[in-house]
């Protein structure tokens, strides 16, 4: 890896002259010009994982006299020199296969069906997985719980028997409701509901915060509130508002500040005459 | 043993010199096998029995030392017991031929014939140690203490010129000096990969770090080896010394021995040995009054191959799930808690002292060109003698099988040699056409497989070679971590494939969807479980395609393996009624009437194929096809 | 039937190690000896105690082949499937033992005598096919001479009162 030299370069992406600078990956210099390369298992709220392989491209450099590897662009780091090939055969072939595979296990998934046909795969070539749910195990739940919530979900075993679970398959202990795995999950495996003052994810049921002035409830339940006020080291009054009166109250305050402008007061003493 | 302490490297010295002028360092050693091999075959029994009739008076009076020693790597012909210096070698002993053996050899000087061990090419028997095929072919490195030495005894490590590498380290040489010299020796790594160990020090020593660590790898997860468990039990100081070594040419202070699950011996062995160790101030703070602190602590596997690789292992070692991680970083910058680490094998830092003391021109001057050294192998299978064996790199493969192994163990046709696999999973097979290949890293990869760990199993005509390769791709799919989409999902594919090949469903696109599939599970793969699991399934089929054709084109298994494709039958001439098969039936699928041979019967659709009739029948009257 | 399970040998375990994450696994290896399986309770205790969140506890006790979140038998029957063992006949014996205890490998008898388990390579390749009883290791086993292993006081004769398990 390179600690040394420059620390923004060029390197070559499908023949076009791209800038990079040291620490990035490929993923993320492909982007911002304009690139683009599919990815499963990659979310900017989490760390990069390399897990679902979608996103290999083909890597060589000059010195590497023609020797040419396949990386996941969403871990390889840049460098200088760098050569790389986003849509060459070895590359769609490892991405046919892929999602080829990905469709044995998860047939029902519009997301698959529709990533699988763009390389030419409608049906899988492989068997078919008995009672097929919609998990491509991405990870991108359990990371995101664990970088954003509690870690209240887990893959459970390995291998093949591989699957997102809570302790013991029940309703996990540790779970605040924040939904951040539902909203993360790219083929909807994960599903909650909400319903009156009551949301049920992953078997529990949570209540809704109401907001502290008009009792609306709001989409954050009440576990989630006590977290991120403890967390972000937060009155749990700021995060029990509604939008709207939230912004009623900034506009009071606002409106309360004016006034002592108006009557030339500073603070305290504007305190002290109410 | 003494309670005694070295504050300085001179100390050492002289103690070692003490004790090897002291009377008990001359006494004759009665060496005792107490590898997990022979305790399977009850050595316990015959160490007891000496332990019993040779109190320590006695022991004063015949002027010797009864030692229990680790693995010689003749699990085989065990309970083995030495006598040296003689070098009386004896096998298959039993605790009732302990008194004979006190009475005729060590009180007088006789051999007892019985015990042994005979060598199968001559027929004759051979009384001493260093006469007998299977070691004198060998050129023990990493395996030399192993055998000779009791591994719970520091003194006898010491006797054996063990931490004199250590103290020549710490007493003469800088860091930079350790590093150089390993890299001049050009000693590869031991566990499978093979990269250069010179290399992978100098890039950790070059990397940014608060703290670096120094791994030992004993995970040994390969089926079928076991030179690193024969190290780690019947010679731990030897992995200390080396660890102590590397980690003083690295600045490292903290290392971790990564033992299996599988091998509580080796742990015990490893924590008293480091216990000692400590106790004696070669490991620990301020070692031999050097002021170079380095300790060691064991971290045991929860039973997971894929903790073999070096980025899942640390993982573990963090009390994590084994999980690898691209190896686009490095260990040597990131590795445990994400500092700079060196891992190696167990093997790899057994030599480690070997080459220090001996120096890097006499390590370099082993081996071939790409492969300097030696290279300890377990030889198991169909071979005559089964163990581990210790060759030069260069040696060829017929020479190790036909030389130290003995050569095929069973007779006739089907116990012609028909392949030999190498490398574990990650591995391939290879026909009799290679047999006079090197033995070499860079050979046997070329040549379709590699070196691995060292694991090369003899296989002769009654192995399928097809059900060999569903052998290994099931155990990948058991020990995958799941995490990336080929390896998890591809190798579960491919071991259906092979499996309804084995079924006799094999259909004429499978061979093509095999090589498909493998190529993308060998570039697409996160680690090196993944990448190199299509490798026995490409070996097999590029040596042995005519096998596969077979069984699909013909459902038809040549080696009478595959259960779907082979049917047991009475061979009613040859049976005596005598009802054995009967009753070794556990599916009752055998019928027939007591002492009449021509109505024993085998109904095929209750029959299992499970084989317990052919084993238990004294008349050979079943017959496989 | 839901037992009682008895913490004060979890509390001992925790108190020979640091309270830390990367210990989670060898506390978890002694609670794993001690009971002979991860019960519930001692992880929940665990997973405070070292400050590891309940469900990474729990990823990782189903993760390694170690461990097990059901009881084990008295008599843990393993039978090494390693490549040594496969070709001289591993997958016989374990199919013979399925047949005799009528579990599958990772099932335990109803009993709690005897657990069933098909184990990677244990080292003993010379000796193969292996099965390891608890801690000792059985070599050269074969499939009739298997049945000694999981012979009990109760395990019945034949009519003519031969052992069935007879060795050949």
């Amino acid at each position: 890896m390179e600690q040394t030299g420059p620390s923004s370069f060029n390197i070559t992406i499908n023949g076009r002259r791209v800038e990079a600078a040291r620490g990035e990956v490929v993923l993320q210099v492909a982007r911002r010009a304009g690139i683009q390369i599919p990815t499963l298992c990659d979310h900017p709220a989490v760390e990069a994982f390399g897990s679902c392989r979608l996103c290999m491209v083909e890597v060589t450099k000059e010195e590497w006299k023609g020797w040419k590897g396949l990386m996941t662009a969403c871990l390889y780091p840049v460098a200088q020199g760098l050569i790389i090939e986003t849509d060459s055969e070895s590359v769609h072939h490892v991405r046919r296969n892929v999602l080829d595979l990905l469709l044995a296990r998860c047939p029902d998934s519009e997301l698959i069906r529709r990533l699988a046909a763009e390389y030419g795969v409608t049906r899988t070539s492989f068997v078919q997985r008995e009672n097929p749910d919609l998990c491509i195990l991405c990870g991108l739940c359990t990371r995101v719980c664990e970088t954003a919530a509690t870690s209240a979900i887990t893959t459970t075993r390995r291998g093949h028997d591989r699957e997102v679970g809570t302790p013991w398959g029940g309703p996990p202990p540790d779970c605040i409701g924040c939904l951040g795995c539902a909203h993360v999950c790219p083929t909807g495996h994960i599903t909650f509901e909400d319903k009156g003052l009551t949301r049920t994810i992953w078997g529990r049921e949570f209540e809704l915060q109401r907001c502290s002035d008009c009792g609306k409830p709001l989409p954050l339940t009440r576990d989630q509130v006590d977290f991120l006020a403890r967390r972000q080291q937060l009155d749990p009054s700021y995060l029990s508002r509604c939008a709207d009166c939230q912004r009623r109250s900034v506009a009071q305050t606002m409106g309360r500040i004016a006034r002592w402008h108006q009557l030339g007061l500073v603070q305290e003493e504007a305190e002290v005459a109410q | 043993m003494e309670t005694v302490r070295y504050d300085s490297v001179d100390d050492f010295g002289s103690h070692v010199k003490r004790l090897k002028a002291s009377g008990l360092a001359r006494r004759r050693r009665v060496l005792v096998c107490c590898g997990t091999g022979c305790l399977a075959g009850g050595a316990r029994g015959v160490a007891e029995a000496f332990a019993a009739q040779l109190d320590r008076s006695r022991q004063a009076e015949l002027n010797l030392v009864v030692k229990r020693t680790g693995c010689h790597g003749f699990c085989e012909k065990g309970p083995l017991v030495v006598l040296m210096p003689r070098g009386t070698f004896y096998k298959g002993v039993k605790p009732e031929h302990v008194s004979q053996i006190i009475e005729r050899s060590i009180v007088g000087d006789d051999v007892i014939e019985e015990l042994l061990y005979v060598e199968p090419g001559s027929g004759k028997p051979v009384a001493g140690y260093g006469e007998i095929e299977f070691y004198a072919r060998q050129t023990r490195v990493a395996m030399r203490n192993i055998g000779h030495i009791d591994p719970a005894d520091i003194d006898d490590y010491l006797l054996r010129d063990g931490y004199a590498a250590l103290a020549k380290t710490l007493s003469t040489m800088t860091p930079e000096d350790v590093l150089s010299t390993i890299e001049k020796a050009r000693l590869r790594g031991r566990g499978g990969g093979g990269f250069d160990a010179g290399r992978k020090w100098r890039s950790c020593k070059r990397a940014a770090g608060e703290k670096r660590y120094v791994i030992a790898n004993g995970d040994e997860g390969d089926p079928g080896a076991f030179m690193d468990r024969s190290i780690m039990e019947g010679d731990p100081h030897g992995v200390l010394e080396g660890m102590v070594i590397g980690a003083y040419a690295l600045e490292s202070h903290e290392g971790y021995i990564y033992v299996r699950q599988e091998y509580p011996l080796a742990v015990e062995h490893l924590q008293r040995a480091i216990d000692d160790a400590r106790a004696r101030n070669l490991l620990g703070d301020n070692i031999l009054g050097s002021n170079f602190s380095f300790d060691i602590e064991i971290s045991r596997g929860g039973g997971a191959f894929v903790c073999g690789e070096s980025s899942a292992l640390m993982r573990s070692v963090e009390g994590k799930v084994g999980e690898p991680r691209a190896k686009y970083v490095h260990a040597t910058d990131k590795g445990l808690w994400d500092q700079p680490t060196v891992l190696n094998n167990v093997e790899t830092w057994v030599t480690v002292p070997r080459i220090i003391e001996q120096g890097a021109e006499w390590f370099a001057g082993l081996g071939t060109e790409g492969s300097k050294g030696t290279k300890a192998f377990s030889l198991v299978g169909k071979v005559k003698n089964t163990g581990l064996v210790e060759v030069e790199m260069g040696t060829t493969l017929r020479e190790i099988i036909f030389g130290p192994g003995g050569g095929m163990l069973e007779e006739g046709e089907r116990g012609r040699f028909k392949a030999v696999q190498t490398g574990g999973p990650s591995g391939g097979c290879l026909p009799a056409a290679q047999l006079d290949l090197p033995v070499d890293f860079d050979t046997l990869t070329r040549a379709g497989s590699m070196m691995g760990s060292g694991g090369m199993i003899v296989m002769d005509h009654s192995t399928c070679m097809v059900d060999v390769a569903r052998y290994f791709l099931s155990f990948l799919v058991d020990e995958s971590c799941g995490k990336c989409v080929p390896c998890r999902e591809g190798l579960f594919q491919m071991y259906q494939i092979v499996s309804r090949i084995c079924e006799g469903e094999g259909t004429a696109g499978d061979l093509d969807q095999i090589d498909d599939l493998s190529r993308a599970i060998l570039v697409g793969s996160l680690c090196a479980l993944g990448k190199s699991g299509p490798n026995p399934v490409l070996s097999t089929l590029q040596h042995f395609r005519d096998e596969y054709r077979a069984h699909i084109n013909e459902r038809r298994c040549p080696a009478g393996v595959c259960k779907a494709l082979i049917t047991y039958r009475v061979v009613n001439e040859a049976c005596d009624g005598c009802g054995a098969c009967l009753k070794a039936c556990a599916s009752s699928a055998i019928l027939g009437t007591p002492k009449k041979g021509d109505t024993f019967n085998i109904d095929e659709a209750k029959c299992d194929r499970c084989g317990a009739c052919v084993t238990v029948c004294k008349r050979g009257a079943i017959a496989v096809g | 039937m839901k037992i009682e399970v008895d913490i004060k040998p979890t509390e001992q375990i925790l108190a020979r190690y640091p309270a830390q994450p990367r210990f989670l696994i060898s506390v978890m290896q002694d609670i794993q000896l001690g009971y002979r399986y991860l019960p519930r309770e001692a992880l929940e205790r665990v997973a405070g105690a070292l400050g590891v969140p309940l469900a990474r506890v729990y990823g990782v006790a189903t993760f390694y082949k170690a461990f097990s979140l059901t009881p084990r038998g008295e008599r843990e029957l393993r039978i090494c499937t390693g490549t040594a063992c496969h070709i001289r006949g591993a997958p016989l014996i374990l199919h013979e033992l399925q047949t005799r205890l009528g579990i599958k490998p990772g099932q335990t008898t109803e009993d709690l005598v005897f657990s069933l388990e098909a184990v990677n390579c244990v080292g003993a390749c010379a000796l193969a096919p292996v099965v390891v009883v608890n801690d000792v290791a059985h070599g050269n086993v074969s499939v009739t001479g298997v049945r000694r292993l999981i012979r009990t006081p109760k395990t019945p004769k034949t009519p003519k009162g031969k052992d069935v398990g007879a060795d050949n």
